[in-house]
């Protein structure tokens, strides 16, 4: 036996050694925790098993397959597709960016970057746009790899935080310009994911800002415009967003005047915006609160204006301490755009219901459903991963 | 000799609109003017519309109702009554999932924190799982592919003729009452108090004295005690009724007697429980996280044991900052439960919305539905408030 072949069996040893001690202090110290742990290895196989079962055995994937193009774009025309590629690329790169600047580097890190690489790509790869979106998805590690390179330059830092704040901020605009724009499609035609994606967009686009305006308005010291924001904060947070989106359907339109011409989906469109409004409205006003008075009273002494004082002191530092809650009201505002599928707009999942409907595929509402439920999930755990790494970067929440 | 100085008079007039209280002055003005407008011009519109008031409400809509559980409500009901069901349902999926989702919770943010690595990862999966789904496409998961796939009634899947579970929902055994379950029940009362003043009474002793008198073992021992007797002397004024499975009509089967438990219904309620299990368990999580470490350190050198540890040291100071966070997810299962209306169980806004496509008067009701949820958010706040001023520190 050579030296290299005692090394391997020393480390295995320790390694083995290692594991079961951990084991001993972690899963079997004490009866209580022993049976805690045969209990939860029952379950954990169970879950297991069922789902692995579920996945490669028992599920048909086909009826997912063949509708794939309802499921994300609904009844979006086919030859207008290539208006959604542009801002598609620019979110991937941007989200490539902003994740790569973020990163630690790890090992974790790269892992669930390959692993979320290689399943869209093998999710694509049957696709007539695999190329279009294998061409996003190099964008989008180039802009990862930037990312990483910025950590240690100050100089390039600095210059991609622009770039990565600007350009989510004219993401949204851009997206809804090209769709539109142009001889584009029209808002009522949006469907599938596209129309989820677009709708929690416009709603954190329009909602964000009103909510500033109404949080700013609630903290004001004349009377009437705090009564005023106060008011419509507390009737639109006393009920729930589907009362709200039936009030548009059956209610509102008598109240608008004729001389506008309005599409249901705008009309519901203004409804969620106003609703993520009022919601913002009060995590913003959460952290006025927490601004200390002594900022206000500093900036006053230097002779700043109540618009200045409100926009370069105030706001800024309010707004850095709610940014987890601003980021749970828009995973909140993602996951609430399926109540869309129920007015009777085809959203990702009423795609997926007419799916299910088809002759054809009779009895595969589990496989429907679990897929799109994944599409949701995907997205707002991304998020939420995301800003728990934005909050760590900031140091929020760290004294 | 008298000059005209017309920069004075306009840099005045541009003073006064530097000056504070006249700019504060304009813009409510302003605020007010164009308030003012709005509402005359949606009480223009309004009066257009013809339709408000609530006399309708009187009048019948003639439509069914799935649910009948305790509601009682016939086709040919008045509107009112119809809306009082729609009611009973919401309040009912609230209470039952409120008390449920607390438990599912406390048990989900304990088991996250847990020093066993597979239970608090097991916890982890759930939370994350179940946190990031859209609560609308769980509660069609539950409905379309678990409830609608459970076989037909004939087929019902039973046990030992107690539990019924089929496409009709879940039957359970119930128990009718008879005449003489009033005076149980009075008597029931007079046991409670009277276990209460004994468990008071050994209390003081044990205080005066010291060591443990079981007070609560013996309070509970005696309140059995009567129940039994009293249940027995009263001639058992509880019957048990069981579900079971009937012929209606030829190749007609439907379940009766016992509780009726709908599948819209059971949906909804797993929906609810399980999503905000989730966000109650990371408000748990923080709370016992937010706690210093020495006060589980501290409990272990007494010599507490685990469950003791947890129950009388940890949760209590817990429970402080838990009640803030928890009252707002109350109020959001509230709001959530309106999900139901997808999947067409009765809750007030399936009843209003029926009641729309059946005679109009879609404002009205809609103020309707507003005012209940502003009466149930209330009911919660002022319960959760008062429960949290309970449970604060005394003298701070």
């Amino acid at each position: 036996m050579n030296v290299a072949d005692t090394q391997v069996t020393r480390i295995e040893r320790s390694t083995i050694d290692r594991a079961r001690k951990w084991a001993r202090a972690n899963l079997v110290n004490g009866t209580a925790n022993t049976v805690l742990t045969l209990v939860s290895v029952t379950l954990a196989a169970y879950l297991i098993y069922t789902l692995t079962r579920f996945v490669f055995v028992g599920a048909d994937w086909e009826v997912v397959d063949v509708n794939r193009r309802l499921i994300f774009l609904g009844r979006y025309p086919k030859e207008e597709q290539w208006r959604i590629w542009p801002p598609m690329w620019m979110v991937m790169g941007l989200g490539g960016l902003s994740y790569g600047m973020l990163s630690r580097g790890s090992l974790r890190d790269l892992a669930w970057l390959g692993a979320a690489v290689v399943f869209i790509l093998a999710f694509l790869a049957t696709t007539t746009n695999g190329l279009l979106f294998g061409g996003g998805v190099l964008v989008s590690i180039a802009a990862y790899g930037l990312g990483r390179l910025s950590i240690g330059r100050p100089l390039l830092r600095s210059k991609l935080r622009l770039v990565t704040i600007v350009g989510w901020f004219l993401v949204i605009p851009f997206a809804i310009i090209l769709i539109t724009g142009f001889g584009g499609v029209k808002p009522a035609l949006w469907g599938g994911l596209l129309l989820n994606v677009l709708l929690a967009a416009i709603g954190i686009g329009v909602g964000l800002p009103l909510g500033i305006l109404l949080a700013l308005s609630r903290a004001s010291s004349l009377p009437l415009l705090k009564g005023f924001a106060t008011s419509i904060i507390e009737i639109t947070r006393g009920g729930p967003l589907i009362a709200w989106l039936f009030i548009a359907r059956f209610v509102l339109p008598a109240f608008i005047p004729d001389a506008f011409e309005t599409d249901p989906i705008v009309n519901s469109m203004i409804v969620v915006s106003l609703f993520t409004g009022a919601y913002v409205a009060e995590i913003v006003r959460g952290g006025l609160q927490a601004v200390d008075r002594g900022q206000v009273e500093a900036a006053d002494a230097l002779g700043l204006g109540t618009f200045n004082v409100t926009v370069f002191i105030v706001l800024p530092q309010a707004i850095r301490a709610v940014i987890p809650a601003l980021v749970s009201q828009m995973i909140a505002l993602w996951k609430d755009t399926t109540l869309f599928a129920f007015l009777g707009f085809t959203d990702a999942l009423s795609g997926g219901q007419a799916a299910y409907n088809q002759a054809a595929f009779k009895g595969s509402q589990i496989e429907v459903l679990v897929f799109v439920a994944l599409l949701f999930w995907a997205v707002a755990f991304g998020m939420s991963r995301l800003s728990q790494r934005f909050e760590r970067v900031l140091g929020i929440g760290v004294r | 000799m008298v000059t005209i100085r017309w920069g004075k008079d306009l840099t005045d007039l541009g003073l006064l609109w530097r000056r504070r209280r006249t700019r504060r002055i304009i813009i409510q003005i302003a605020i007010a003017v164009g308030v003012g407008l709005f509402v005359f011009y949606m009480a223009d519109k309004a009066r257009d519309l013809d339709d408000l008031g609530f006399d309708f409400l009187s009048g019948s809509g003639d439509f069914p109702l799935s649910t009948q559980w305790l509601t009682n409500y016939e086709s040919n009901d008045t509107l009112l009554g119809a809306y009082g069901a729609g009611i009973f349902n919401t309040v009912r999926l609230v209470v039952i999932g409120i008390v449920l989702a607390t438990a599912l919770g406390v048990f989900a943010g304990i088991a996250r924190l847990s020093t066993n690595w597979l239970v608090s990862r097991l916890a982890t999966l759930y939370v994350e799982t179940i946190r990031n789904t859209p609560l609308l496409i769980q509660i069609v998961i539950w409905y379309v592919v678990v409830f609608l796939q459970l076989p037909r009634v004939e087929d019902a899947i039973e046990y030992s003729g107690l539990f019924y579970l089929s496409v009709k929902g879940l039957a359970l055994p119930s128990l009718t009452i008879d005449g003489s379950f009033g005076i149980w029940v009075i008597l029931l009362v007079l046991g409670a108090v009277a276990a209460y003043v004994l468990q008071r009474w050994l209390h003081r002793k044990e205080e005066q004295e010291g060591g443990s008198k079981h007070t609560v073992a013996w309070a509970f021992l005696l309140f059995t005690v009567v129940a039994v007797v009293t249940y027995l002397l009263t001639g058992t004024p509880l019957e048990p009724d069981t579900p079971q499975v009937v012929i209606t009509g030829a190749n007609i089967y439907s379940v009766s007697g016992g509780i009726q438990v709908e599948p819209e219904f059971a949906a909804v309620l797993l929906g609810l429980v399980i999503y905000t299990g989730a966000f109650i368990a990371e408000i748990v999580r923080g709370g016992i996280q937010a706690l210093p470490k020495g006060q589980t350190e501290a409990a272990a050198a007494l010599g507490l044991s685990g469950y003791q540890r947890l129950t009388l040291i940890i949760l209590p100071q817990a429970l402080r900052i838990i009640i803030p966070p928890l009252t707002n997810q109350f109020l959001n299962l509230t709001k959530n439960s309106s999900l139901a209306v997808v999947i067409g169980y009765p809750e007030i806004i399936f009843v209003g919305n029926t009641m729309i496509n059946k005679i109009g008067h879609a404002a009205p009701v809609y103020l309707m539905i507003f005012g209940t949820y502003l009466l149930l958010s209330l009911a919660i706040s002022v319960g959760m408030n008062a429960f949290n001023r309970s449970v604060q520190l005394a003298g701070r």
